[in-house]
């Protein structure tokens, strides 16, 4: 198994935290997983958005964020939990950052850096990509 | 065997975390762990519960025993 590229282009709470579960199991599993957030996929890591937990999404992420009885650790937990365990990398699309006028400071400190589409293609070319 | 035979190296209580909470919290104590040692994981998510084997199994690791605790269940596992 080569790993896996993820490309986050959603900003949907439940696809996003399905991309943080897959990934870092994965990754603590010893499985190489490079995640490549693009387009609307960048808002829920914006700082003030995991601080107000003002993400967008439908019923299943409703559900998960009123849970009383379960501990539902969010992605950004989640994924800083893996990258300590395993070979976890997220990369920032630099298009979209330029685009929406956005530093990597503007983010929660997740990111290992800004990487253009030639940099995600090298990075993704011996793995499964999936887009979600 | 019941799993109140085991003497567990470590216990993780993951109890009340959801998936993949105690999968997490069981990989992160058991690259620590020395070879042989035995791990208890304690859950009370059924998904996790059914789940952690496969990883156990899939990481080489053995499962000794899952032990039904009424409010949470217990997971042995060995450390390959």
């Amino acid at each position: 198994m080569n790993g896996f590229a993820i490309v986050l282009a959603s900003e949907e709470l439940e696809r996003v935290q399905a991309v943080s579960i897959i990934s870092s199991v994965a990754a603590a599993s010893e499985i190489p997983v490079d995640i490549f957030v693009t387009m609307n996929g960048f808002r829920p890591f914006e700082r003030e958005v995991v601080e107000n937990t003002d993400f967008a999404g439908g019923r299943a992420a409703e559900a998960m964020m009123n849970a009383e009885d379960v501990d539902v650790p969010l992605f950004t937990e989640q994924l800083e939990q893996a990258k300590s365990l395993g070979p976890l990398s997220i990369h920032a699309c630099e298009m979209t950052m330029d685009l929406m006028d956005k530093e990597l400071e503007d983010f929660v400190d997740l990111f290992d850096g800004k990487l253009g589409v030639s940099g995600f293609i090298s990075a993704a070319e011996d793995k499964q990509v999936i887009f979600v | 065997m019941s799993g109140e035979s085991y003497n567990p190296d470590i216990v993780v209580d993951s109890r009340d975390a959801a998936c993949p909470g105690p999968l997490m919290d069981l990989i992160g104590k058991i690259k620590s762990a020395e070879s042989g040692a035995v791990v208890e994981l304690q859950t009370t998510d059924e998904g996790s519960k059914n789940d952690v084997p496969d990883w156990i199994d899939k990481a080489g690791h053995e499962l000794l025993e899952t032990v039904d605790r009424e409010d949470y269940w217990s997971i042995y596992v060995e450390k390959s």
